[in-house]
């Protein structure tokens, strides 16, 4: 891989995020209503409104709007004001962002230890009852919705069972138990969706590689099966299956909003939710470019680690 | 009011519960819906705000559980005979949170503030008519008015709009997320979307309270894990529980229900500037038609009282003037009377943050539907909601009103001509100036004969379509003592213990 190629690399990638910026900017204040009135409530004066929008800024022509909020963000890292707390978004933002890759990384977790060991079970007898029962599972898993199965969960383990809470966040500075305790629904919640859809990808990935000549080969000359399994078959699925890893955990940073939600966990999902609701337009645009930086970045980081998993790629 | 009834145990299991020894100390972990919309009390109107400062700030005077003005941070005020000003004497000894000790001079600046244009208060129309807010002496503030005002008290003491603040915290921004208040609570810890932490005010005035050492305000969503949290205990006390809970909960033994009429009511307001609508026979029509029983029952689950005209039974304002009751062909006739025999068509606009909005529109759309009108649903949530409102893009619109008191807040700002909150077009000159008389009369009798006539005139032409008075309802862990739920929704902590 080429230093060359590397930058041209991130040069893409911030010119995707230059389009986000502009594009989020554009729309989000088409969106109908207005911060002022949502802070107002019923009790909104024609001149109330007025003034809170002239306070807010959002008087002046978009443009300018946007260039001032692009230069904060450049020259200090400063992403705004909230309209409606009128507080800084960057330590806003900051603060969210532990709850949010935390619980996005152990539902990708809970994922994986559901896709992996069920993806190359189904995989190696097509066909089979297990097979069969596993499809059964994915298909389930993709069908169920998140706010259901979350519900469920709390039901079930909070109030029937009596053994998790049922919503709230500790970080693991807390402690490790009650750490573990918050996060095991929530991650559940979103780990067994996101395994559902990851089961099939990886079943279907083995199938193909099992189904190439060199593995018949490699059968034929008398290789144990694990270590066809482990030398030929994993390694040449696993390109495919860590792309719909990198895949799914930029998936799941954005998936975790209705989980977010429901377990009254202080992410940037719920940031982003709430700031929609309130029209806060510039917590609104850090939380959707914030969402882009992530996508961008673990599309980058899955493309450049093929290098490692296979040799033949090369960037150049 | 089945619901009512079965509270009444509850409620004398709850004086007992006074009774025993008061135990100080603990920490009350509550459950808001929404999240406080910011905290300046000058500018927010979210109740999920005001909650949180009724346990922060203190206002001049306030309202005790009857919804009577009693002494606050002022211990006595006095109305000049010619009715033009007011004059408060300011406890002494009140301390903010912060140490500071309270003077005329920081309520003057609140009321300056909250005055001023630039600030963009929305709040300000409470003080219509305030021409000044002084302070002769440390520990007096005067009020001149305009012309006599027998309803501003009333508005002073009605929710913690008008709470008095360090202004110190304007100036450096910390009004927006820890206004320091003299209330018995401060506010620690505010993290927007999860979490609003109160401590004890060490420097509280009222001697030996609050018992609570801290509330831990957290904010969750989701109205089937707001009911679950309270059952398994891990939070002690919510704000609201879905209606369709309420009965199911009022039977569990871990769970108290706590109910009161609540000063508010839900309404259809009708835009009357043209079209059918701006026919009094069509809008009449409607109001015959709506099987008000049915649309409550389907909003609120039963947990309200049906109403045709705004105040509640349970207020001594009520006039209880029902000409609507339920009657189908009188609707036909009269849509016949005013050229529409078939019918026509309009929309409804409840929104959508207000589900308890949308299922009554259902049952509204139906009614109509019995009677020729065909009436489309189109629910917006709540920021979409208030600008076709404020626009006057709506046919009619389903909403409330809330924590009124004095029948002026229940008129006035609605339904007087090209007053800010008119948003139907109501325009009655004789109704203007009853109104405008009702609004400045000192003597109680004389006010309520103006405004039972103001209530006859407007429920009889039908600008806005009263529906029912809800409920206010908070459920709580047993061990949650000394809690009382108010007519006005205030939430207040001051005098809850926990009995654990």
């Amino acid at each position: 891989m080429s230093l060359s190629y590397l930058l041209r690399r991130l040069g893409s990638v911030l010119l995707v995020l230059f389009g986000v910026s502009l594009v989020t900017f554009a729309i989000i204040p088409l969106l109908p209503g207005s911060p002022a009135r949502v802070t107002l409530g019923v009790q909104a004066t024609p001149a109330a409104v007025a003034t809170l929008e002239r306070q807010m800024g959002l008087d002046r022509p978009l443009p300018v709007q946007y260039v001032s909020w692009v230069g904060g963000i450049l020259t200090r890292g400063d992403f705004g004001t909230s309209l409606i707390s009128r507080q800084p978004i960057a330590g806003e933002v900051t603060r969210r962002v532990p709850a949010t890759l935390t619980l996005a990384l152990a539902a990708l977790l809970v994922g994986l230890a559901i896709a992996l060991p069920a993806g190359i079970l189904a995989a190696l007898k097509p066909g089979s009852p297990r097979d069969l029962g596993v499809s059964l599972f994915s298909q389930l898993g993709v069908s169920v919705p998140d706010f259901w199965m979350g519900i469920l969960l709390i039901l079930l383990f909070s109030e029937t069972l009596g053994w998790l809470p049922s919503s709230g966040y500790r970080p693991l500075s807390d402690g490790l138990a009650p750490f573990l305790q918050h996060i095991t629904l929530p991650a559940l919640t979103a780990g067994i969706i996101s395994g559902a859809i990851m089961t099939r990808f990886v079943r279907s990935a083995l199938l193909e590689v099992l189904n190439q000549d060199y593995v018949r080969t490699a059968h034929a000359k008398g290789l144990p099966r694990r270590k066809v399994m482990r030398k030929h078959v994993l390694r040449n699925a696993s390109i495919s299956i860590v792309t719909i890893v990198g895949l799914q955990m930029a998936t799941l940073l954005s998936a975790v909003v209705v989980v977010e939600i429901i377990f009254a966990w202080p992410g940037l999902g719920q940031l982003a939710l709430t700031a929609t609701l309130q029209r806060d337009y510039p917590a609104l645009q850090a939380a959707v470019l914030l969402s882009a930086v992530a996508f961008t970045v673990i599309n980058l980081l899955t493309d450049l680690s093929y290098t490692f998993l296979d040799p033949r790629v090369s960037y150049t | 009011m089945k619901r009512t009834l079965a509270l009444v145990p509850i409620l004398l299991l709850a004086l007992a519960g006074l009774a025993a020894a008061q135990t100080r100390g603990g920490t009350l972990t509550a459950a808001w819906a929404q999240e406080p919309v910011g905290l300046d009390p000058h500018i927010v109107s979210a109740q999920s705000s005001y909650q949180v400062l009724e346990n922060v700030l203190d206002t001049l005077v306030t309202l005790d559980a009857e919804q009577n003005v009693v002494p606050s941070l002022a211990h006595d005020w006095v109305v000049a005979d010619d009715g033009l000003s007011v004059t408060f004497h300011l406890r002494e000894g009140v301390r903010f949170s912060n140490g500071k000790e309270l003077s005329a001079e920081h309520v003057v600046a609140v009321f300056e503030r909250i005055l001023d244009p630039e600030t963009g208060s929305g709040n300000a129309w409470r003080l219509a008519g305030v021409e000044s807010v002084t302070a002769p002496d440390a520990a007096t503030v005067v009020f001149e008015l305009a012309a006599p005002n027998p309803s501003l008290l009333g508005k002073l003491a009605l929710d913690k709009a008008l709470g008095i603040f360090d202004p110190a915290g304007v100036a450096d921004g910390s009004i927006n997320t820890r206004p320091i208040g003299t209330g018995p609570f401060m506010i620690a810890d505010y993290q927007p979307g999860t979490r609003v932490l109160l401590e004890r005010n060490p420097n509280y005035w009222e001697e030996g309270l609050p018992y609570l050492d801290a509330v831990d305000i957290r904010i969750i969503g989701d109205e089937t894990v707001r009911r679950t949290a309270l059952i398994t205990g891990d939070i002690d006390w919510v704000f609201s529980v879905p209606p369709q809970s309420v009965e199911e909960l009022d039977a569990r033994d871990d769970v108290v229900i706590d109910a009161a009429a609540a000063g508010a009511y839900y309404y259809i307001g009708v835009n009357m500037m043209d079209g059918p609508l701006a026919d009094v026979r069509v809008r009449q029509a409607i109001s015959y038609a709506i099987n008000r029983d049915n649309a409550a029952a389907a909003a609120e689950f039963g947990s309200a009282m049906v109403t045709q005209d705004p105040i509640p039974s349970t207020s001594s304002w009520d006039f209880s003037y029902a000409p609507y009751d339920y009657d189908p062909e009188r609707a036909r006739q009269l849509l016949a009377e005013a050229g529409y025999p078939d019918g026509f068509e309009m929309e409804i606009m409840p929104n959508s943050v207000m589900a308890n909005t949308v299922r009554a529109a259902q049952v509204i759309q139906s009614d109509l539907a019995a009677v020729g009108i065909d009436a489309s649903i189109r629910a917006l949530e709540w920021a979409e909601w208030l600008q076709e409102q404020g626009d006057g893009n709506y046919d009619t619109y389903v909403c409330s009103w809330n924590g009124m008191v004095d029948p002026d807040e229940f008129f006035y700002a609605q339904h007087r001509t090209g007053e800010v909150f008119n948003f139907t077009g109501y325009s009655n000159p004789t109704v203007d100036e009853l109104l405008d008389e009702a609004r400045v009369l000192p003597d109680p009798d004389a006010r309520r004969d103006l405004y039972e006539q103001v209530n006859r005139a407007i429920v009889d032409e039908a600008p806005y379509i009263y529906l029912y008075n809800p409920l206010v309802i908070h459920a709580y862990r047993p061990d949650v003592q000394g809690f009382e739920t108010r007519a006005d929704q205030a939430v207040r902590f001051v005098r809850t213990w926990l009995d654990r």
